[in-house]
């Protein structure tokens, strides 16, 4: 059977964009971000992130990180919850390539990869993000990666993700 | 084993037209496919005492008006002004399978003798997931920001994980996409009967949202399906041969709302809605002679292969190839064609393709000597339910 892999159909399609430079960076210059309404359960994370720091939400009974935010902690059902601090540190769980834009708002970006990242410091818990400072083609599931700050108005900051030092 | 197994039936089925955008309001594709169903049963309107739908709207940023995007219990009742109307319901948390399941459950308690189920889709004009707000709130405020703008994305990072944890590679899909194709050339109602679909054609495509190609996505369509459903005694006396359900099960595992890439949450609700499908029927994936898997993306269909137990986890995409999914094939998949082919119906018509392939009904994509005949109705996460058909009561 014809086999096409993946780094060929990459190609091609960069081609038909006509990127062939090989280094295939997102433009995110040009994309309007949703920006996030926090309620009082997610308050704390953006909270966090504009002070550059990232916090997650963890049960303070059985010490289970958890994300997005919930009621409850979802592995053992306390209710006394807390925001307390990760190291950013962690790797891509799975991520898709965005060249459809079926989201007109990151049209300018395409291709793009949305990346899931799993932390060391709370596994289970999957945060979206973006794969910054590197071509949309270096997301693979299981790279090494850690958290940048992005900015996204006076109020927001973006937590996403570039590639670890020793994954570069 | 289910007390209940092969007390109820699917008797006739309806379908309407399939057109790409909508030329008429989606209550008149419902309508004609409701009548198409009570008229392959031998029924008359007046016979039929239930009514049960899922109604949702799958879009995004587009208007809920009863009777033009969708079609609610509400609106067949105020069409039909049924007579004889018993009991009626519409399904939120399980998708149109739960509706099936519910109708089964009346017919079991005697509140009704002839239930109609429906599922009506409706495409609206201009861009399907239409995301223009400047805010995301909800669990969409920590996907949303970062470009996750449809349920696509949501699947394709499943999919990556599945595919590199196992090392596979996204090309073999080709064979399902071109085998349901083929399959849907048997099928007068599915939106691309008669078109068709090479391997070439699946590995040219352009990509949509990697590792899904435009081929890996079922075509949003407007149209309607349309099942009766009795009890078996009653069954026996309409038209149509009946498909005796066997058991069904519903997908009994979720995890919080918002959370996005988890592959365990496909495995989990896959698993715990076959289980019981598997346990009430007294059958085992070995048993099974055709199998419908629901396939709005094609990733669902490896998703459910494993799941239900039909192959071992990391397997699926190569379970599809050498001929297996064909009509001679060792398992039989998605015959009429599947969403990929039909068009974005959701899972009643793969209940409905179940239905005929039990009760010998299928035409030129009739299976060869069929008793067990199981279906996945919906994609295991989301709102997943199974079903097993069978040809003879046991």
């Amino acid at each position: 059977m014809t086999s096409l892999s993946r780094a060929n159909i990459l190609a091609r399609v960069s081609e038909q964009r006509g990127g062939s430079d090989g280094t295939a960076l997102s433009d995110w210059s040009k994309v309007s971000r949703p920006i996030p309404v926090p309620n009082e359960w997610t308050k704390p994370f953006w909270d966090a992130a504009k002070r550059g720091e990232l916090a997650l939400q963890r049960c303070q009974a059985c010490k289970h990180f958890q994300h997005p935010p919930y009621a409850t902690c979802v592995r053992c059902m306390a209710t006394d919850l807390a925001f307390e601090p990760v190291s950013g540190k962690g790797a891509i769980y799975a991520y898709t390539i965005m060249y459809h834009a079926g989201d007109k708002r990151f049209a300018a970006a395409i291709p793009y990869a949305s990346i899931i990242v799993e932390l060391d410091d709370a596994p289970g818990a999957l945060l979206a993000a973006n794969l910054l400072e590197a071509p949309y083609t270096d997301a693979k599931v299981g790279r090494r990666v850690e958290v940048v700050f992005q900015p996204l108005n006076d109020e927001f900051t973006l937590p996403q993700f570039r590639l670890a030092r020793e994954a570069r | 084993m289910w007390e209940h197994r092969c007390k109820v039936a699917v008797s006739g089925v309806g379908f309407s037209r399939v057109t790409r955008s909508a030329e008429v309001p989606l209550a008149a594709h419902a309508l004609e496919a409701v009548k198409g169903a009570v008229e392959d049963s031998g029924l008359a309107l007046s016979d039929i005492d239930g009514l049960a739908t899922y109604p949702e709207l799958p879009a995004t940023g587009h208007a809920v008006i009863d009777g033009i995007t969708i079609v609610s219990v509400n609106c067949m009742m105020a069409m039909l002004k049924l007579p004889n109307l018993a009991w009626h319901v519409q399904v939120e948390t399980v998708n149109i399978g739960g509706a099936v399941q519910q109708a089964v459950n009346a017919l079991l308690a005697g509140v009704c003798k002839y239930a109609v189920v429906w599922r009506a889709m409706h495409n609206p004009k201009g861009t399907y997931q239409n995301l223009p707000g400047t805010y995301a709130s909800g669990p969409a405020q920590f996907t949303a920001p970062y470009g996750f703008g449809g349920p696509g994305q949501g699947m394709a990072v499943a999919y990556t994980r599945w595919l590199e944890r196992h090392g596979q590679s996204r090309e073999k899909m080709a064979t399902l996409a071109v085998t349901q194709r083929r399959h849907s050339h048997q099928n007068p109602h599915a939106y691309f009967c008669g078109q068709p679909l090479t391997r070439e054609d699946y590995l040219s495509s352009r990509m949509v949202a990697y590792p899904f190609c435009l081929y890996d996505c079922d075509i949003p369509v407007q149209g309607a399906v349309a099942i009766v459903l009795t009890t078996a005694e009653r069954a026996r006396h309409l038209r149509p041969r009946p498909a005796y359900i066997a058991g069904y099960g519903q997908r009994l595992a979720f995890e919080v709302a918002g959370r996005i890439g988890s592959l365990s949450s496909y495995m989990e609700g896959g698993r715990s809605s076959s289980r019981l499908t598997w346990e009430r029927s007294g059958f085992s994936p070995k048993d099974v002679d055709v199998a419908q898997i629901y396939d709005g993306f094609s990733a669902s269909v490896i998703y459910g292969l494993e799941a239900y137990g039909f192959c071992k986890e990391g397997e699926a995409l190569d379970f599809i190839q050498d001929g297996r999914i064909e009509l001679d094939g060792e398992l039989p998949l998605n015959t009429f064609g599947g969403s990929l082919s039909t068009g974005r119906i959701h899972g009643l018509w793969h209940i409905i393709e179940g239905a005929l392939q039990a009760s010998g009904r299928a035409g030129e994509r009739q299976v060869k000597d069929v008793n067990v005949s199981f279906v996945g109705a919906s994609a295991p996460i989301v709102q997943g339910t199974t079903f097993i058909f069978v040809k003879e009561p046991y």
